[in-house]
């Protein structure tokens, strides 16, 4: 039996199939999100059918997790990205007690009690400060992709301090400190840091170990470490972060289907 | 008629006048105004106030109408903004919004408004508002526990209603006093009934609907009249099925007044159910009656009101125990503290409660901090499902 999990999240959807109830990743796949992000998720899981030769009948159950979950109408039910990333952790790494999240658009951190339970949870407000969106801004301001943002990041040995706490003025801030002659690595791991900043607030000082970064911001190099030194505490990167909202959707799938 | 058609004919009666109850306290606003200009043309004032520490019964005793004049509109705020600073609480900002917008029909026809020392937001833009209105502003010591302080508030309490009487030229007696506080009790009397209602298990309405029974005039006998026929009727309403399924949520933090509604809708369309209102629209400033025999009406009402559990007050130990009161009688799974933007009092008040909710009452604890503008509805609907999923896991386990 196949289950799906469907991540429609704001920058890009994901897709997990799971075969139940071994639990093994049969297939996945990744597109970015689009205006109809319906459409988006079921070209997405066609292509992903596809690929792995099964038919939209292999799928017993499918659950849409993501921002736009309620608009994927090929699901049977939807829940939030808040308990299919915990569901997922659990799953990847049973002692994880603290999950951070990082998104194109919000931030999350969860905290998990023994038995993987969300037991408390905090997300950021309205702005994108502590999100992909921020590298997505220092990206299009550098010309170069986010791999090679983080990249170069870890070269610098003096990181920019990056003030402001929205993604509008802290833009504004680094043209300022570009003009100044500041070096470009400086200012890419100044923003990293900066992240890290508005992560460590929402935190509140309760991240307890072990510590595991998902969401796609944690396949940007150097991002694991500016959270280790902000956090004081190591961070583990989670095995394929930008699908653990999918996989933690097609895994509660299965739970349901059980 | 069998037995039992009559039964069935007694509680579709019942349901009719459920209805028309609720239905009565759509037209709130309306009633007011009616009831507002009918009593000006009689002579009597009208008050506006803007906080529950203001006795209302004071007011009534003075012959005055007390209307109560916080702001719930988006629209407001722009138009506050033109004096006021962006980061303030919406509420506030509304409030004066209206006086510069002129479009509070109570706050036209005020002949005075009386504020108190609550925070200091309130307390500042009053003194904008009163380049513009005649206006009264009591001193709330913040002291809760301190006896120097309620015999502060008692001398308040003297000075405002000395000030009804040379105002409105009316002798303000201890029988008139007592009158009105029979009036009041007898208000949220029947107020506490109706929020008795979500106690069970299967509530016969929503916290949307209980937080609209109610006015901003007190003591309409019609209204009045509304109230009891909704305790009496409401239980035989056929609620609606899935309430009873839905996560009982205990809503605490800030009022939530006339047209701000939005985050109570939010948390009621993705899967819960308000069933206790712990704030200054809900449950708290009824909890508590005026002692009606007490040989002195000012030492009961200064008894009464300064025992109100706001934010503002230090150390607030009275509203925790209230909270823990509260979630033994209204079983609540999970708690939702409601912030407006940039109050500082609830905001760091907040601290004890998601201590109180985790530790004490073991039940999940979600903080709302937003204004009125609905751009943040769809997160923070993501995170009350998420509360709910929280939940719902604890009800399994």
């Amino acid at each position: 039996m196949i289950c799906a999990g469907i991540d429609a999240g704001s920058r890009a959807t994901k897709v997990v199939l799971l075969e139940s109830p071994a639990g093994r990743v049969v297939a996945s796949g990744l597109v970015d999100q689009g205006l109809n992000p319906d459409a988006v998720a079921a070209a997405l899981l066609r292509r992903v059918l596809a690929e792995s030769e099964l038919t939209r009948h292999a799928i017993r159950r499918i659950i849409a997790t993501g921002y736009a979950r309620s608009a994927v109408s090929s699901a049977h039910t939807t829940v939030t990205e808040i308990t299919c990333q915990a569901r997922a952790v659990c799953s990847l790494v049973p002692e994880a007690r603290t999950v951070i999240d990082i998104g194109g658009q919000d931030s999350k951190v969860l905290h998990l009690d023994e038995a993987g339970e969300v037991r408390d949870f905090a997300m950021n407000d309205r702005c994108a400060a502590g999100s992909g969106r921020f590298l997505e801004v220092l990206a299009a301001r550098f010309q170069v992709g986010l791999e090679a943002l983080g990249e170069l990041a870890a070269r610098s040995h003096t990181p920019a301090p990056i003030n402001s706490t929205c993604v509008v003025f802290a833009e504004t801030e680094i043209i300022g400190l570009l003009a100044a002659g500041a070096e470009p690595s400086d200012i890419a791991a100044g923003v990293a840091a900066s992240i890290a900043t508005r992560i460590a607030a929402l935190a509140a000082g309760r991240a307890t170990p072990p510590v595991i970064l998902t969401g796609g911001v944690a396949l940007v190099p150097n991002m694991a470490a500016a959270l280790s030194a902000t956090l004081r505490q190591p961070i583990r990167v989670a095995p394929t972060p930008q699908f653990t909202g999918a996989l933690g959707a097609a895994l509660i799938a299965a739970d349901q289907s059980r | 008629m069998t037995g039992r058609s009559i039964r069935q004919s007694a509680s579709s009666q019942a349901r009719r006048a459920a209805q028309k109850a609720l239905a009565w306290f759509d037209e709130m606003i309306a009633n007011c105004y009616q009831y507002a200009t009918a009593a000006k043309e009689q002579g009597r004032p009208i008050v506006g106030i803007m906080c529950e520490y203001t006795p209302r019964e004071l007011i009534m005793a003075a012959g005055g109408v007390p209307v109560c004049l916080c702001g719930g509109s988006a629209e407001m705020v722009p138009a506050a903004e033109k004096h006021l600073p962006a980061n303030l609480c919406p509420l506030i900002k509304s409030t004066y919004g209206y006086l510069l917008e002129e479009a509070n029909p109570f706050l036209e026809m005020a002949d005075l408004v009386v504020a108190d020392t609550t925070c200091d937001g309130k307390k500042k833009m009053f003194e904008l508002m009163a380049q513009a209105r005649p206006t009264y502003l009591l001193e709330l010591p913040q002291k809760a526990d301190d006896p120097d302080a309620k015999a502060h508030w008692l001398r308040e309490l003297g000075k405002l209603r000395s000030h009804l009487s040379r105002q409105f030229g009316v002798r303000v007696t201890k029988q008139r006093l007592r009158s009105a506080i029979r009036a009041m009790n007898r208000e949220r009397a029947l107020r506490r009934e109706l929020a008795a209602l979500m106690k069970g298990k299967s509530p016969p309405l929503t916290g949307r609907e209980l937080l609209g029974l109610k006015s901003s005039i007190s003591c309409i006998p019609a209204d009045l009249e509304q109230y009891q026929t909704a305790i009496k009727s409401l239980p035989a309403r056929k609620a609606k099925a899935d309430l009873a399924s839905r996560v009982r949520v205990l809503l605490t933090g800030v009022p939530v007044v006339h047209g701000a509604e939005r985050v109570v809708e939010i948390i009621e369309d993705r899967g819960g159910l308000i069933v206790c209102m712990e704030n200054c629209t809900g449950l708290k400033p009824i909890l508590e009656d005026v002692d009606e025999s007490a040989a002195d009406p000012m030492q009961a009402l200064a008894d009464k009101y300064f025992s109100l559990h706001c934010s503002v007050m230090t150390k607030n130990n009275r509203r925790l125990a209230a909270l823990e009161r509260l979630a033994a009688e209204y079983l609540p799974e999970c708690i939702v503290e409601l912030i407006w933007q940039a109050c500082l009092t609830y905001d760091v008040e907040s601290f004890f409660v998601r201590r109180l909710a985790e530790e004490q009452l073991a039940i999940p604890y979600l903080r709302i901090e937003t204004d009125y503008s609905p751009s943040d509805s769809e997160r923070i609907g993501v995170r009350v499902e998420a509360l709910y999923e929280t939940a719902r896991a604890r009800r399994r386990a």
